[in-house]
C-alpha cells in the first residue's frame, strides 16, 4: 500500500543558507513511564530514556526525547520495529506504562543551515543561542499557530515534529520567509 | 531654490541631489534629507492643515513628535501610507507625497471656514450640538461628523506589500542611540552578553547630529560619533538597528520593535519585506529615549514658521538648513539660548531673544552681547502675523506696558523639556513630579529597566554620556564644552494685553486644542486630566500629545487650583508612534493567517471537485456536486445513494484520544456520564461527556481495545478542548489514577462506509477479521488488516445504515480510500460530504453537539437520559444534574418538528411560538436547531429545543417568518427507520 506523507517541499527551501527537508518514514511512540520506574525500565528495555525534561538521546536509528516528567517521544527508523516491539513487551510485562503508536500522527522536518535559527525564530519565541538551547536539547513549543517539538541536532541543524495536518502550514511559512527575504 | 541651505553645515550628501514630488510639485533635496528638511531648504514652511479649523500649519519639530506636518506617501495602488510625519520620511528619487486635510490645496483650503467660525466650535462642541433633535442623529449628524473625522486617505485597495515578524533575545537592549544610548552600548560591548541598540532615525546619534560642532573630549561631536559607531559595528556582540522604533514595552522585558526596511528605498519592489516586527526579550532594558522640547502656549503660536528651538538646531546641524533668514527666539528656559547661538554662529540673523523671565544668567547675556543679539527680558510674544508664514511678531513687556513689532520670517520657542516616559510607563515604571524641570521623571522601576540621560531628567550631553557609560557597566566620565542646561520657569499665564477670548494660543496643534478650551473644560466641571483629555481631545491625535500633554496638564492644574500631581497624568499606551497594520500582522496574512488542517483524503476530494466547509480550523468536504448540481441536488443524490446502496465518507477529522493504563476504566467512568464498567474489550459504546455544570460538552463512540486501553472519539471541532478537559481533570482532580492520555486524532485516517452494501464492499480487502454479523455485531471493534494495512475496524453507524468506520494509519489513508472507491464502483459507491452526513443523522434524530445543544442542555433535555449511568458513584457533572433548576419541569427539550406542508424546510435558528396572533412581544417557546430536506422521506424534517417539549407531543406550533407563519407539529425526533432494522442488513 502506498505510504504518502503528502508534503511536497519546494526547491526554494533548498539552499546553502537554509535547507528544509521532509524526514522519511519513521516509527513514533509516545511513552509514559512513572518516574520511580525509570531506572528499572531503562535497564530491562535497553533503551536510553533521558531522565531530565528537555534532554535527548539521539542516534541515526533511534531518537528518544524527554518531553515531560513522565513523557518520552521515541522516533526510530522502520528497521527498528522488531527491536522496539521486544523492548516494549518487556516493559509492559512488569511495569505500569502507556505506549501509544503515533508514527503517522507526526511529520518530521529537518531544518539546517546558517539561517536555520533565524528562520525558526520567525515563529518560535525561544532563545536559540547555543548557551540557551544547546545541541541535544528538545522541547515542545509553538511555531506561530502550530504546536511543534523542536530538537537541536547540531549548531545549525534542527528537527521539527508537528502533527501531520500542520505540516503544510509550517512549510508555507518557511517558503514565505525564504521568498520575501533578500 | 536652495537659498536656505547653509554651506559647510549638516550631514546631507551634497553630491547626491534627489528630486521628489510634494503636492504635485517637484522639489530638490539631498541624500540624508527628510521631506521636512528639504521643503524648509526650499523656503517652504507650509506643510499641512490642522484637523478641526484647517488652519495653515508649518513644521513644529524635527522628529517623530511632529504634530503638524503629516503627509501621505503614495507608492501606487494599495501602497498609500497616510499620516506619515514629514520630519521622519526620508526623501528618495521620485518620492511622491501629499499634504493632508485640505481641499482643494494647501494654500487655499475650503475647510478653513471652520477657522472663521471657530468661536462656535469650543471644547465639547460635538457633544453639545448634536444632542437634539434625536431623530437627526442617523441621517444628519452622524454622516456629517463621519465626513469630518479621520486624517488622511483611507486605503482603497489591498496592500500588496509583505511584512515580516520575528523573535529575538539579548542581554541588554538599549533604546535610543543618542549620547546616552551610545555610551551605554560602548560600555556594554566590552562585557559578555548580546547588546541591541535601536534608534528610530536613519542614522544614530540623536541630539549629537544637531550639534556637530560641540566638543566631546576635545573632539568634534560629529567625529566622536563616527568613531563610536565604528567601534560598535566592530563589536561582535552588538547589533545596531536604525529606522527601528520601540513601539511597546510589555511584561518581563518583552519589547516590540518596528523596523522600516524600505521606506527610504526608491521603487521598493513588491514581494520583499517592507517592515518587520521584532519581538525582543531582553535581560535588561536601558531606555535612552531623550526628551521632547515643550512649545510655549501664546497667542499666534501656530503660525507656519513658529517651531521648537531644538528643531531649528537640528535642521541646521543635521541638514544644513536655515529655517529662516531672521529668526527670533521666545523662551522661558536657559537651554534654548544654545539654539539661538548655534543659528547666529551660522550667520543667521537673530533679531531678538524674548525671555519671559526678568533675570537671565550672566553667561547667556554675555553670549547675546558677543553675537550682537538684542535680549528683551520680562517680555512675551503677544501676537504674530503673516498669512501662510510668520512675517512679524509683537513683543509685549508687561512692566512698561510696551508693545513693539519686530519683523522675522521664523520664530523659535522653548518652554523647557519633557523627558520621554512613554516606554517606561508601558513597563509600569513609577513616575514622580520634578519641580525644577516642571516635568515627570522616572521613579521606581517595575522591570529590570533603567532610564538614562534626558528621559531620566538628566539633561545635557555630558550628563547623558556619563550616565550611559555607567549603566553599560563602564566608568568613564566625559567632558564637553556645552552651555549649562540651566533652568526655566512655567508662568501662571502668558502676560498679554489682549483679552483671553480673543487669543488663539494652541496647546495641541494637531487636534486644535487651545488654552481656552482646556480652561473651558475645567469650568464645565472636568477636574481629572483624563476627563479633560477626552472632552477637549487634547493628546488624542496621531502624535498622542507628545508636545502638548504637559502644557495641557499645567493649564488644567492651574485652572483647577490643585498641584499638578493631584490632577494626574494621562496614560501612555503603545504604540509609541503610529504603526501600520502590516507590521502588526507580519507574515500572517492570507493563507498564513491560521493553519487550514486537511485530512489525508482531502486532495482526492479536491480532485473530485468537492465543495469544502470549515469545521474549526479543519476544512472538510461539504458535498460533491456533479454536472452543475447545486448543493440541494447534490445532497439529495448523496443521501439516496447511501441509503440505497453505498456511501463513502471521510471522517478523519474525528478527534481521537488513546486512554491507557490500569485505571483507564475508572478514569473513563469519571469523565463520562456513560458507564464503561460492563464494556468488554472489542466493544464500542456511545459516550456522553458533561461539564461540571451538568450540561452536555461532547459526545462520541468509544471503543475498548483492551482491559487497559480505550480508543475515544470526540467531535471534530471538540477534540482539543476535550483533550484539555480530560488532562486538566487527570492532573488536578484525579492524579492518583494510573492512566495516560495521548492524542491520536492524526494517527488515524477514518473512512466511513455506510449503506446496505457496506459489508460486501470491504469483505475482499479484510484480513484477520470475521465480518459476519454474529462474530462482528453492531457497536463492536476489531483489529486486523485492510488492503494489507493494519486497521482498527469499527462497526458503528451515524446514518442508521449498516456502517463501518475504517481506521488506518494516516499516511495510508488515501491509498485505502482509493482502493475502496474503485471496488465500490460495483455498488455505485457515492462519496458524500458533511451536509449529507448531517441530513442522514438528523433523519435518525442523532444530535450534533453544538448544533442541537448550546451549552445549556442536559442529557435529559436532549432525550438522552439513557446515556447517564444510574449506579455510578461519581462523574463530572453528576452533582449538578440534581440541581433543582436542572430537574424542574418545563425546561427546553429536544423534539422533532414536522411542518404541515411537507415541502417547507424551516430555517435553522428560527423562533417558535404557540400562537402567532398573540400580542408582541410574543412568548418564545424555543428555536429550530436542525432542519433539512429529507430525500428518503420525501419531506422536510427538523429538530428543535422547545420549552416543555416532551409534554407537547403532537401539538401544533408556529414558526413566524418575515413573510409567513409556518405551522408544524411536535413529534419524537426520529423520522427514519425508528426500529433500527436497517443496521442489521446481511
Amino acid at each position: 500500500m502506498l505510504f504518502d506523507q503528502a508534503l511536497d517541499i519546494p526547491e526554494s527551501l533548498n539552499s546553502d543558507g537554509l535547507k528544509i527537508s521532509l524526514i522519511s518514514e519513521r516509527l513514533r511512540y509516545s511513552i509514559r513511564i512513572k518516574k520511580s520506574d525509570l531506572v528499572a525500565v531503562k535497564k530491562i528495555s535497553g533503551l536510553s530514556f533521558p531522565s531530565k525534561v528537555g534532554k535527548t538521546s539521539l542516534s541515526s536509528a533511534c531518537d528518544i526525547l524527554c518531553l515531560g516528567p513522565d513523557e518520552w517521544l521515541v522516533i526510530a527508523a522502520p528497521t527498528e520495529q522488531t527491536k522496539l516491539s521486544k523492548a516494549f513487551k518487556k516493559i509492559k510485562k512488569d511495569y505500569v506504562v502507556s505506549i501509544t503508536e503515533i508514527s503517522h500522527r507526526n511529520i518530521g522536518l529537518s531544518v539546517m543551515g546558517p539561517r536555520a535559527v533565524r528562520a525558526i525564530n520567525v515563529g518560535c519565541s525561544l532563545d536559540l543561542s547555543l548557551q540557551a538551547f544547546p545541541i541535544g536539547k528538545t522541547t515542545r513549543t509553538v511555531f506561530e499557530s502550530a504546536s511543534i517539538v523542536l530538537t537541536r541536532r547540531g549548531e545549525d541543524a534542527f528537527s521539527i515534529e508537528c502533527w501531520r495536518s500542520f505540516a503544510p502550514y509550517l512549510r508555507d511559512f518557511f517558503v514565505r520567509i525564504v521568498e520575501t527575504n533578500d | 531654490m536652495t537659498n536656505f541651505r547653509k554651506s559647510g553645515r549638516g550631514g546631507v550628501d551634497r553630491s547626491k541631489p534627489i528630486s521628489f514630488n510634494f503636492d504635485g510639485k517637484v522639489y530638490q533635496g539631498f541624500e540624508g534629507d527628510t521631506v521636512a528638511s528639504a521643503l524648509l531648504a526650499s523656503g517652504n514652511q507650509l506643510m499641512g492643515r490642522s484637523f478641526k479649523y484647517h488652519r495653515p500649519r508649518g513644521v513644529v519639530g524635527a522628529g517623530s513628535e511632529e504634530p503638524n506636518a503629516l503627509i501621505s506617501v503614495d507608492r501606487g495602488k494599495g501602497r498609500v501610507t497616510p499620516n506619515v510625519r514629514a520630519t521622519t520620511q526620508e526623501i528618495y528619487e521620485d518620492l511622491k507625497c501629499e499634504s493632508q486635510n485640505r481641499a482643494p490645496n494647501l494654500k487655499f483650503d475650503l475647510g478653513a471656514f471652520n477657522n472663521v467660525f471657530s468661536m462656535f466650535f469650543p471644547a465639547g462642541f460635538y457633544n453639545k450640538t448634536f444632542l437634539w433633535p434625536k431623530s437627526f442623529w442617523d441621517m444628519v449628524y452622524e454622516p456629517f461628523i463621519r465626513n469630518l473625522a479621520g486624517l488622511g486617505p483611507a486605503p482603497d485597495a489591498a496592500d500588496p506589500d509583505v511584512y515580516a515578524s520575528s523573535y529575538g533575545h539579548c542581554e541588554t537592549l538599549i533604546i535610543g542611540a543618542g549620547p546616552a544610548g551610545i555610551a551605554a552600548a560602548l560600555a556594554a560591548s566590552k562585557k559578555d552578553g548580546r547588546v541591541i541598540l535601536v534608534d528610530e532615525q536613519s542614522q544614530m546619534g540623536g541630539s549629537l547630529k544637531s550639534t556637530p560642532e560641540l566638543e566631546i573630549e576635545g573632539q568634534r561631536a560629529e567625529d566622536w560619533l563616527t568613531k563610536s559607531l565604528k567601534a560598535l559595528e566592530k563589536s561582535e556582540n552588538v547589533t545596531l538597528m536604525t529606522r527601528t522604533t520601540a513601539i511597546g514595552y510589555f511584561h518581563d522585558n518583552y519589547v516590540a520593535l518596528a523596523e522600516r526596511k524600505t521606506h527610504h528605498v526608491p521603487a521598493a519592489a513588491i514581494g520583499k519585506i517592507r517592515e518587520e516586527l521584532h519581538r525582543i526579550r531582553a535581560g535588561k532594558v536601558i531606555l535612552a529615549q531623550g526628551g521632547i522640547e515643550r512649545p510655549l502656549v501664546f497667542n499666534g503660536n501656530d503660525r507656519p514658521g513658529v517651531m521648537l528651538a531644538s528643531a531649528a538646531q537640528t535642521y541646521l546641524g543635521q541638514y544644513g538648513v536655515a529655517i529662516g533668514n531672521e529668526v527670533a527666539l521666545f523662551t522661558s528656559h536657559d537651554q534654548a539660548y544654545q539654539a539661538a547661538f548655534d543659528l547666529a554662529d551660522a550667520n543667521i540673523r537673530i533679531p531678538v531673544i524674548i525671555d519671559v523671565r526678568d533675570n537671565v544668567r550672566e553667561d547667556l547675556v554675555a553670549g547675546c552681547e558677543q553675537r550682537g543679539i538684542e535680549l528683551m527680558t520680562g517680555s512675551t510674544v503677544s501676537k504674530t502675523s503673516g498669512k501662510l508664514r510668520i512675517k512679524s511678531l509683537e513683543v509685549f513687556t508687561a512692566k512698561t506696558d510696551g508693545k513693539r513689532t519686530i519683523n522675522c520670517d521664523a520664530l523659535i520657542m522653548s518652554g523647557g523639556w519633557t523627558p520621554s516616559l512613554h516606554l517606561w510607563s508601558h513597563s509600569k515604571g513609577g513616575i514622580k513630579w520634578n519641580d525644577s524641570l516642571a516635568a515627570y521623571v522616572p521613579d521606581v522601576a517595575n522591570e529590570n529597566a533603567v532610564c538614562i540621560g534626558a528621559c531620566n531628567g538628566d539633561f545635557g550631553v555630558a550628563a547623558a554620556l556619563n550616565a550611559g557609560h555607567k549603566t553599560g557597566g563602564g566608568r568613564k566620565t566625559y567632558a564637553t564644552n556645552e552651555i549649562d542646561f540651566g533652568t526655566g520657569v512655567v508662568l501662571n499665564a502668558m502676560p498679554n494685553y489682549i483679552a483671553d477670548t480673543k487669543q488663539k494660543a494652541f496647546v495641541d496643534f494637531q487636534n486644535d486644542v487651545t488654552e481656552m478650551d482646556i480652561k473651558l473644560a475645567v469650568r464645565e466641571g472636568f477636574k481629572s486630566i483624563e476627563h479633560v483629555k477626552r472632552y477637549t481631545t487634547n493628546g488624542m491625535a496621531t502624535d498622542q500629545g507628545k508636545t502638548s500633554n504637559l502644557n495641557a496638564l499645567e493649564i488644567a492644574s492651574k485652572a483647577v487650583g490643585k498641584p499638578i500631581e493631584k490632577v494626574g497624568l494621562t496614560t501612555f499606551r503603545p504604540p509609541y508612534t503610529p504603526t501600520t497594520f502590516g507590521t502588526l500582522v507580519g507574515y500572517r496574512d492570507g493563507e498564513l493567517f491560521d493553519p487550514t488542517r486537511k485530512t489525508p483524503i482531502d486532495p482526492w476530494a479536491e480532485k473530485q471537485g468537492a465543495v469544502f466547509e470549515p469545521v474549526g480550523i479543519w476544512r472538510r468536504a461539504w458535498y460533491f456536486p456533479k454536472d452543475g448540481e447545486d448543493m440541494h441536488q447534490a445532497v439529495a443524490r448523496e443521501c439516496k445513494a447511501t441509503r440505497d446502496s453505498l456511501g463513502i465518507f471521510d471522517a478523519s477529522t474525528l478527534g481521537k484520544i488513546e486512554v491507557v493504563g490500569p485505571d483507564a476504566t475508572k478514569f473513563m467512568n469519571l469523565m463520562y456520564s456513560t458507564s464503561w464498567t460492563s464494556l468488554k474489550p472489542g466493544g464500542c459504546r456511545y459516550g456522553l461527556m458533561l461539564r461540571e455544570d451538568g450540561y452536555i460538552y461532547d459526545d462520541g463512540v468509544v471503543a475498548r481495545m483492551a482491559e487497559d486501553r480505550y480508543h475515544v472519539t470526540t467531535t471534530s471541532g471538540g477534540a482539543p478542548r476535550v483533550y484539555r478537559h480530560m488532562e486538566d481533570y487527570l492532573q488536578t482532580e484525579f492524579p492518583h489514577l494510573d492512566v495516560w492520555l495521548t492524542s491520536t486524532t492524526e494517527q488515524w485516517a477514518v473512512i466511513a462506509i455506510n449503506g446496505p452494501n457496506a459489508r460486501k464492499l470491504i469483505e475482499p480487502f479484510i484480513e484477520g477479521i470475521d465480518l459476519s454479523p454474529e462474530a462482528f455485531p453492531h457497536m463492536a471493534v476489531r483489529e486486523g488488516k485492510i488492503c494489507g494495512v493494519e486497521t482498527r475496524l469499527f462497526r458503528v453507524s451515524f446514518t442508521g445504515e449498516l456502517g463501518f468506520e475504517i481506521n488506518v494509519p494516516s499516511h495510508y489513508g488515501r491509498a485505502v480510500w482509493e482502493a475502496l472507491f474503485e471496488e465500490g464502483q460495483k455498488y455505485d459507491i457515492c462519496p458524500y460530504g458533511t451536509e449529507t452526513m448531517h441530513v442522514l443523522r438528523a433523519e435518525k434524530g442523532f444530535i450534533i453537539v453544538g448544533q442541537d445543544t448550546d451549552g445549556t442542555v442536559t442529557p435529559h433535555d436532549a432525550g438522552m437520559s439513557w446515556a447517564v449511568a444510574k449506579k455510578k458513584k461519581d462523574f463530572v457533572g453528576m452533582r449538578s444534574l440534581r440541581r433543582p433548576d436542572l430537574i424542574m419541569e418545563g425546561r427546553k427539550q429536544l423534539v422533532g418538528l414536522l411542518t404541515e406542508d411537507p415541502k417547507t424546510v424551516l430555517e435553522e435558528g428560527a423562533q417558535i411560538v404557540m400562537d402567532p396572533n398573540q400580542p408582541r412581544p410574543m412568548d418564545m417557546l424555543g428555536h429550530v436547531t436542525s432542519s433539512y430536506w429529507s430525500e428518503s422521506l420525501g419531506r422536510s424534517v427538523a429538530m428543535a429545543l422547545v420549552r416543555d417539549g416532551f409534554n407537547l407531543m403532537d401539538t401544533e406550533i408556529c414558526v413566524p417568518m418575515p413573510n409567513e407563519n409556518i405551522t408544524a407539529k411536535i413529534v419524537k425526533p426520529i423520522f427514519y427507520d425508528p426500529k433500527g432494522e436497517r443496521l442489521n442488513v446481511v
